[in-house]
Formats: structure tokens, sequence, C-alpha cells
């Protein structure tokens, strides 16, 4: 494999296959959040859709799955149709940056590489992610968008920001292992009696 | 040809994918000409589609690697054109209509193409409206994707590379997921835009029966990446070189060959209902069609499943609309039978009844005997195993044998028991040796092995499978084929198809049940619903090139058929035994 | 599927929804903007009239707006105010500028008339917001919605991103059901009232796997048919989904035209150069 340098990681290849998949994840996105999420606290949930950026990072880059988490929180805004709240779409966004940096500490699902020093490189992208997107991004707009207290918004964040973390973890990495498995290119394998 | 323009000149053309360790194609010679209709066939794996896809410019635009030789299209060289210039002069129909259907509506993606070149919407609405009454889809303007069938997708994506100056039309697979009146629909039409101009026309296919419904001025033979044959219809039709490469042979043909007739003599061979047969070789059928071959009835056990005037809805307000009305019927163990019908005849919601996932408004279903309503889906699934179409559809683990015991483990069944099942079930379905090889690095065919595997860990008496050699060439088709039948013949297990796809019908079950508009409409032997015309019509099915040739020669067509599949079947066996 | 997305895919026939892609987007972001910048209830109340006006007048199916009413009242109307009450009941003092106290059960449980003006005027602001995106979402269809962000200058390639989006939807939504239903056949229970949160989040796994390989696999061929018609050959693009603009398209835009200009005057005018002492108006001329 070329050596890629880490901006061009980070950036992903922008041909059509990307967008594609940006596409493909953002509508992923959408039907999970709406159809497939677990309501816990108020505009909080337990959601699988939060899976789809880190295997649309893992496969494309970091900026592919901010776009598929940003656009697929639009997606799921418009189909069903509680209003938009851009204070979470753009955390989320942010989310989606940290967690969909696979390729950049060299996790590469596609190619079959995810070991365990990966895993936990992502589980500690998880944390710092959702702790920079509902401990600070999120809050501080909610506060401008609607002069809210900072401490209350940052409470209903941090729950948000707790179940992301429990859900990107819990389902995130078996999920990761497995596909990395399904990639792995495969030369020597032996029949077995 | 001569005197007629070139358009597309291959010339010791050599393809090698950058992420393969041998080159795709082979010193490729070829030369198309204007206004041609060239059929390309080949077997998966020979190398049709690399070559279509070289010609339009996906080569090497989305698949890396590396090209020696020359090709031009248009008298140009393709390697100095982006394929943005070659998205002008070449349209490509791909196999998976869904896939390319593009657009929100079928007017957006007709017009994707014209958005693309930034084409004012002035001019653009009348030329969408100009190409789609091309291909009759004229009043389905607005209409969305998710309404259409599969035949009306595959019309607009035909519609949508009609531009002004395309000049060649490319069709990989056009009848891939067609039923079979939908697919000589399309072979009409394609024959049809052919004749319109002066495009040139080729057709990527391995189905030569269907492909054949309207001629060709060429076929083209591939395997392994070289053409083996240039030849026309007539030639290639008496050769014996189909079976070789891994084509089958229309049934017609394999009739006349059975029968002995002398192909090469036959006039107009290529076409089954105009071929000038000879009295000898109308006396040869008449007497192969009069030996009666064995036939060995099937035993018949108890009743495995059995409906009674089963009626269902999808309850949708006041429109509410019966998708199965009054569907009595019953499946014995250990037959194989064909559930048949076109697309929305409810063949997967009589399915989706069976198992239990809806359940009917009115009438019973019972299951060995006991009524299912009392039966959880789980437990009905103990009974009856569901194989999806898509294998991809199906599977959750990464390890084959993960995947085989996962119903297992769902069943809390203690680890012994799990291992023994499991080791019987790989077994059976021959994955025992690569038990511990990743899902994907299987071919096709062991895939959907696999998948039948991890249903029948649970040791169902019936099995239903969906579809399952859709888009699969002949060899793969066979390997499929006589794995189920296996299951059948050794295993007793019961197989229910769901299928348009008739020689698998014919071949491989004993009975045929078909369903039109959610009604039953015959419930008899696979050969005489083949030979009746009401029945062919109504479920969108298509008379088999024997029907033809039985009314050319004169006798009934369902003697016909049925001697002819007995005949196939003792021959197979015998060949088998060798 | 289809009539379970608030979206319509295929277009309506009242005047609203005649209107081309362009003004309506133009619209949602000028309207958008408008809620955000104010916290004054006189400001929103003509706003939050005109927006339940032009839902009203496309003659919706009220059910599921109804719904999400209801969820929003619970949500962001009772829990959220809870919240603030019982977490924060000095709100009232630093958001709209007064303590007038009603009851007080200790030093920090408390209700004053200015918390409860304060917790009803922030549930009116979620509402008002709320309305312009039922407004939007009914209004509009994914096409026209591709089409009108382009219009307005988003790059065609992110429209493109979005209409595809749509496009897979309903065919992600088939799979789903699916590939659930082969699940149940083979012994997964998924009935929510029979397994605990846990095991539900597991068994998301057993479906997200086949639906993400089913859903990816499809890219590379939507790709090719992509780049086989010629997609981003050229800078622009033209859209047959955008109607050419009508004399009403016209009179809209003229409308949002004023309204943006009211909307720079406020935010340059009264939030940065003279900005109110309390975010919150309240009728108690604290401002």
């Amino acid at each position: 494999m070329k050596e890629q340098s880490l901006g061009r990681l980070f950036l992903g290849k922008w041909n059509t296959m990307t967008l594609v998949a940006v596409a493909v994840g953002a509508a992923l996105f959408g039907t999970l959040m709406v159809f497939g999420s677990i309501p816990i606290f108020a505009n909080t949930y337990l959601t699988s859709a939060m899976i789809i950026p880190v295997i649309v990072g893992g496969l494309f880059g970091a900026v592919p799955a901010f776009a598929t988490m940003l656009i697929g929180n639009f997606v799921a805004d418009l189909i069903g149709g509680w209003g938009f709240w851009f204070d979470w779409s753009v955390g989320n966004g942010v989310l989606g940056l940290f967690i969909g940096a696979l390729p950049l500490y060299g996790a590469r699902i596609d190619e079959g590489i995810f070991t365990v020093k990966h895993a936990i490189i992502y589980a500690v992208c998880c944390v710092v992610g959702n702790a920079v997107a509902f401990g600070l991004v999120t809050p501080v707009m909610t506060a401008i968008f609607y002069a809210a207290d900072l401490e209350i918004t940052f409470l209903q964040a941090f729950a948000g920001g707790i179940a992301n973390t429990a859900v990107l973890v819990i389902i995130g990495i078996p999920l990761l292992f497995l596909f990395a498995n399904r990639y792995k290119k495969r030369s020597n394998l032996k029949e077995e009696e | 040809m001569d005197g007629k323009k070139p358009v597309i000149q291959f010339q010791d053309f050599c393809f090698h994918y950058k992420i393969q360790n041998k080159p795709t194609l082979h010193d490729i010679n070829l030369t198309i000409f204007e206004g041609e209709k060239v059929l390309i066939l080949g077997a998966s794996g020979s190398g049709k589609s690399t070559l279509a896809n070289c010609i339009n410019g996906l080569i090497p635009f989305s698949f890396a690697g590396k090209i020696t030789g020359s090709l031009k299209v248009n008298g140009l060289e393709t390697r100095d054109l982006s394929i943005f210039k070659l998205s002008t002069m070449v349209g490509t129909v791909l196999q998976d209509s869904d896939a390319q259907f593009v657009g929100l509506s079928v007017g957006e993606d007709i017009a994707f193409a014209m958005e693309n070149e930034n084409t004012p919407r002035a001019e653009m609405l009348p030329r969408v409206l100009r190409y789609a009454t091309e291909v009759g889809m004229e009043d389905f303007l607005p209409s969305l994707p998710f309404n259409l069938s599969g035949g009306q997708k595959q019309k607009v994506a035909l519609a949508g590379v009609l531009g002004d100056s395309m000049n060649i039309l490319i069709f990989d697979e056009p009848l891939a997921s067609l039923d079979p009146h939908t697919g000589t629909v399309t072979i009409d039409l394609i024959d049809k835009i052919a004749r319109n101009g002066n495009r040139t026309v080729i057709i990527i296919e391995h189905r030569l029966e269907d492909a054949l419904h309207r001629p060709v001025d060429r076929v083209i033979l591939m395997d392994k990446g070289r053409i083996v044959a240039d030849t026309t219809t007539f030639e290639l039709l008496c050769s014996d070189i189909l079976q070789k490469y891994g084509i089958r042979e229309p049934l017609y043909i394999s009739a006349l060959k059975y029968a002995g007739c002398e192909l090469d003599k036959i006039k107009g061979l290529e076409d089954p209902a105009f071929m000038e047969l000879s009295s000898g070789d109308i006396d040869k059928l008449h007497k192969f069609f009069a030996i009666k071959p064995d036939s060995q009835p099937t035993e018949i056990g108890e009743k495995a499943i059995q409906t009674e005037s089963v009626t269902f809805s999808y309850i949708r307000g006041p429109k509410a609309k019966n998708v199965l009305r009054d569907i009595s019927l019953e499946v014995r163990k250990g037959e194989r039978v064909a559930l048949i019908g076109k697309n929305g005849a409810g063949k997967s919601t009589l399915a989706r009844l069976i198992c239990g996932i809806d359940r009917p408004d009115a009438g019973v279903i019972y299951i060995s005997g006991n009524n299912q309503k009392g039966m959880s889906v789980r437990e009905i699934g103990e009974e009856i195993g569901y194989v999806m179409q898509n294998p991809n559809q199906m599977i959750v683990k990464d390890i084959i044998k993960d995947e085989v015991e996962l119903a297992l483990r769902l069943k809390r069944l203690s680890e012994d028991e799990i291992a023994s099942r499991a080791e019987k079930t790989l077994r059976t379905c021959e994955l025992y040796k690569m038990r511990n090889w990743p899902v994907d690095a299987v071919s096709y065919g062991q895939k959907k092995r696999i998948t039948v595997a991890s249903i029948l860990a649970l040791e169902p008496e019936v099995v239903i499978l969906d579809e399952p050699t859709a888009g699969q060439d002949y060899r793969h088709y066979m390997e499929i084929i006589n794995f189920i039948n296996k299951l059948n013949a050794e295993y007793k297990k019961t197989i229910i198809f769901i299928t348009h796809d008739m020689h698998l019908a014919i071949e491989n079950t004993d009975r045929a049940i078909v369903l039109a508009e959610g009604e039953l409409i015959a419930d008899n032997s696979v050969f005489s619903v083949l030979s009746d015309d009401d029945i062919i019509t109504r479920a969108n099915l298509k008379q088999t090139s024997l029907y033809t040739l039985a009314k050319l020669i004169d006798i009934s067509p369902e003697r016909c058929i049925e001697h002819y599949i007995l005949f196939e079947r003792g021959h197979k066996g015998i060949l088998d035994e060798q | 599927m289809n009539n379970r997305l608030l979206i319509n895919y295929t277009p309506g026939t009242t005047p609203i929804h005649r209107l081309n892609g362009a003004t309506k987007v133009m619209g949602f972001i000028v309207v958008t903007v408008y809620i955000i910048m104010t916290f004054d209830a006189r400001i929103m109340l003509p706003m939050f009239l005109l927006c339940t006006a032009g839902v009203i007048s496309m003659r919706p199916n009220w059910k599921p707006i109804l719904l999400i009413m209801g969820f929003m009242f619970i949500m962001a109307g009772v829990i959220g105010s809870m919240m603030i009450i019982l977490i924060r009941p000095s709100s009232g003092l630093t958001h709209v500028g007064g303590e007038t106290v009603i009851v007080r059960w200790t030093d920090h449980f408390f209700i004053s008339r200015e918390l409860l003006w304060y917790v009803g005027a922030m549930y009116f602001k979620r509402l008002c917001s709320l309305s312009t995106a039922i407004l939007f979402i009914l209004a509009i269809t994914p096409s026209e919605l591709a089409a009108g962000f382009n219009k307005i200058g988003m790059p065609y390639k992110i429209c493109t991103v979005l209409s595809l989006a749509f496009r897979t939807i309903p065919d992600i939504a088939r799979d789903y059901i699916d590939i659930k239903n082969s699940l149940m056949m083979r012994g997964v229970e998924l009935d929510s009232r029979k397994v605990g949160l846990v095991a539900r989040l597991k068994q998301t796994v057993f479906i997200l796997s086949p639906l993400i390989m089913t859903s990816f696999g499809r890219i590379g061929t939507i790709a090719n048919a992509m780049d086989l018609r010629g997609f981003s050959k050229l800078k622009r693009r033209s859209w047959y989904s955008e109607r050419e603009p009508t004399r009403a398209d016209w009179i809209a835009r003229g409308i949002i035209v004023l309204v943006a200009i009211f909307v720079i005057y406020y935010i340059v005018f009264v939030r940065v150069l003279n900005p109110p002492p309390f975010s919150y108006w309240s009728p108690w001329g604290y401002w």
C-alpha cells in the first residue's frame, strides 16, 4: 500500500464512490435514527445509527464520516419531522470527525486491519469526541440559540454523550472487528479435517 | 460488412486489473461496425463484462489496471479519452436496474445525463419526453422508483442513455433480474432501439435462448479472457462448443440433437418458430417424442404444509385490497415444488404467511398437521427454513462456523449439542473443511450454501428458497441446484422454490403452484402449466422453445415438454453415474 | 413505507406546494434565522401564526403532526421546563429580569412569575422552530430540496448526496424489514416487550451487520451508473426538478427579501448595537 499523508487520510478521497457512500451512510443514519432508536431521556437516545459514521470513516476517512453524520442528521430531521435541532446536528458532526478518524491511526477496515491497539485508540476517540461535541459544542450552541443555562444544557448533552459513548463502544468495537475480518484478503486458507 | 464504418476496434488488446495477479483480457482483436447488433456470450469470469467496461471507460476510470494494445471507439484511442467524453458516445445499461436508478422520479432519472451536461431545463423537458416515449414510459414521468417493476426500471435506464450523440449502446446482462415475459419485452425493445437510427448495440448475456428471442448479427463467445468464437448465430448453434464454455444450449437445439437431426442442414435454425425442418428431421423428432421414458413417481409423504382458504391484505384504510385471496394448497414431505408468478402476484406474501411473519386474515395454515396460529415465528422457524435471495442479507457473522451455530446458540442449547449439530450441518453442506474460514472468502455458490446451512442447523422439514440461482451463469447455477437436489434426495428435505426461472422449474421440481393477482391459478405438473397459454399469459411466463418446437411439428406441447424433461433426467442420471 | 415519513416524495398541489425549490429553501433559511435571532414573544408570534396558517393551507394529514407536537410538548415543554424549575429556579431573574415569587418551598425551590414566563417563552421558541420545520418539510420534496439548495449556492455534489440519500431510504427500510424477519425465523427475539435494554442493543448488531453489508455492497454500482452518465464532469449542473420561477415565486421571494431586511436590521440594531439587558422580553417592563 502506498504511504498516504495524514491530511489525505483525514479528508478521504472525494470521488463519486465516496459521495455515494456518504449518501447511503446518511440514509442509513437517518432511517436508524428515526425507526431504530430507544429514547431514554429528553433528547437522549440509544441509537445504533451512531455506528454508521464509524464504518464510513473506517472505509473512506474522517471528513466523509463528518459529512455522513451532518447530512444524516438533517435527513433524520426531515423524515422524522421533529424540527431542526441544529445545536445537536453540529455536535454530532464534530463527533463524526473523531469517531470516523480510524484511518488516521492506521485502522483500515476495507483492508482488514483492526487490532486491539486500534480498538483502544478508537474507544479513547469516542470518549474525547463525545466530550468535545456534547461537553462543549452542543451546550454552547444551545445556550446561544435558546438563552438556556449552560448548566442545564450541559446536563442534557452529557446524558446524550454517555449514551453515545456506550453504543459506540459496546456495539462499535465488535462490529469493527467483524467487518475487518470480512474484508480481510485471504491468501493462505487451508482446509481442515 | 465491407464499406461499413468501424465504431469499435480492439487491436492486440490486453487488460490486467491492478488487484488481480493475472490479466483478465488477452489478445483481443475485434472490430464492431456501425449499426451492428452483437451478442457477447460467456460464463461468469469469461471477461465479457470487463470487455464492455473497457469500451464505456469504467476501465481504467473506476477500475485501475494496465492496458496494452489499442482500443478505438469512433476512431478515437480510448486511453486519450476521459470517461466523460466516452459517456457522450457510449451508453451503458447495467445489470442491476435498481442500483442504477439514481433519480427520485422517472423523469429525473432519464434527465440525469442532461443535468450533468448543464442542459437548460427548457431544452431538457422535451428530450426527456422523447426518450421516455421511445421506451414506452411516457405516462410514468412523475412515478417514484419504489413503485416501478424491475422491467420498468430497466426501460428508464435505457431511456437515460438514449442521448442524441450516443451511437453505441451496451446492455450488461439485461435479463438477469426480469421475469421471463418481461425479458422478452426487453429483448424486443432493444431490437427496436437497434433498428432506430444507426446505433450499434452490444448485448452481454449468458442466457442464450432468451437473448436470441430477436436475431443478432453476430455472436462473440468468450472464455477465460479470450475470444473463442466470432461467428453467426447459425454457426454457433450448429457447433458443439456451447456446453464446453459453460453456456446452456437453447432447449429446442438440445431436443433436435437428442433426436439426431443434422442441425447444419436446417434452414432458419435460429428461430424455432420458422425453421425449415426436412421431413426426415420431423420423423426423427416424432420418433424421439414417441418413446416413453421411464418416469419414477416421487414418493408422496405426509402433509408438510397445508393452507385452507387463506386470505390476506396489508390493511391500508378503505383502499384495502386483498393481496391473497382464498389460497388452498398442500405440500407433501419430500416434494420439490415451484412457486411461480410475476412480481407482486403474492409469492413472497404467501411465503411470509407460511413462515408466520404475517398472519392470514382468514383461513388456516397447518404445518405438519398443526395449526400454525398458535406457533411463534421462532417455532415455525424450526419447521420451515426460509433462504433469502441475497446471501448478504442473511449473513450476520464473520466466520462460517459461527454463522451456522448462531441459531443454535440463540436456542440456548448445550455446547455439546451445538457442536454436534453444527458439525452435522456443515458436513451436509460440504462446508466442514472450510468451517474456520471467513464468510467472504468463498464463492457465491458456497455463500449460498452457508445461508442454507445456517437455517438447516435448526433441522427444518421444509426449506423455502427465494430465487436461489438469480444472476448466476450455468456453471454456478448447476453448483447450487445440485446441492439443493442432494438435500432433497439424500436428506429428504421438502423444497419450495420461489422463482421465475422456467429452466429451474422444469428440470428440478415435480409440481408448480402458480399465483397471479393474488389468486392460485394453477397447481399442476410443470409441463402442463407450461403448455397452458392462459396460465402463461396471466403469470407473465413465457413459452419455452420446446413449446414452439412442438407446435411446429404438430405434437402436444405438454407431451413434448414432459417427454423432454424425463429424457433429460434419465440422461443426466446416466451421466452422473459414469 | 412512504406514509411513515413526514416528507413527501410526490409534489402536492396547493399554492405553497407549487412554489419552486429555491423559493422554499430561501424562505426556510430566512424564517429559521428569524426564529433563532429573537427571544421576544411579540416578534415570534406573527411568524408562528404565519407558519401555522401555511401548514393549514396545505391540508396535511394531521395525525403524525399532532403526534410530533405531543411528543415535543412532553420532551421540551414538560421535562425540559421541569429541569429548569428544579435545577435553576433563579433563571427568571437572570434571563427575564425580575423575581416575583408565587410559591416558595425552600431557598432553592420556588416558582416566580418570571420563571414561568421564561420556561413558557423558551417552549414557545421551540414550538415556533418546530412549526417552521413542519411547514418546510410538508412543502418540499427531496428533489426540490436538492435543486433548491444548489440554486442558492450549495455545491451540487452535496445536493446530489442529499437527493441520493432520499433515493436510498425506502430500499434501506425494505432491507431492514427483510433482515429482521429472517433473523426472527432463526430465533432472534426482537419484540421490545420481551427483552431488556442491553439485550436489545446487542441484537441490533445482528441487524446492523447484514444491513451495512447489503447497503454498502451497492455503492460501487451506483457510483458507476453515475460516472457512466457523466456525473461531476462540469462545474455546474442543471436540475430537472427545479421549475422555472412563476409570478407566485417572485411575490414570495419579495416577501422573503423584506423579512430578510428586517432580520438584518433586528440583528444589527437590536441584538448587537443595542442589546437588551435581559435576553427574554416580558410584559412586566424590564426592557
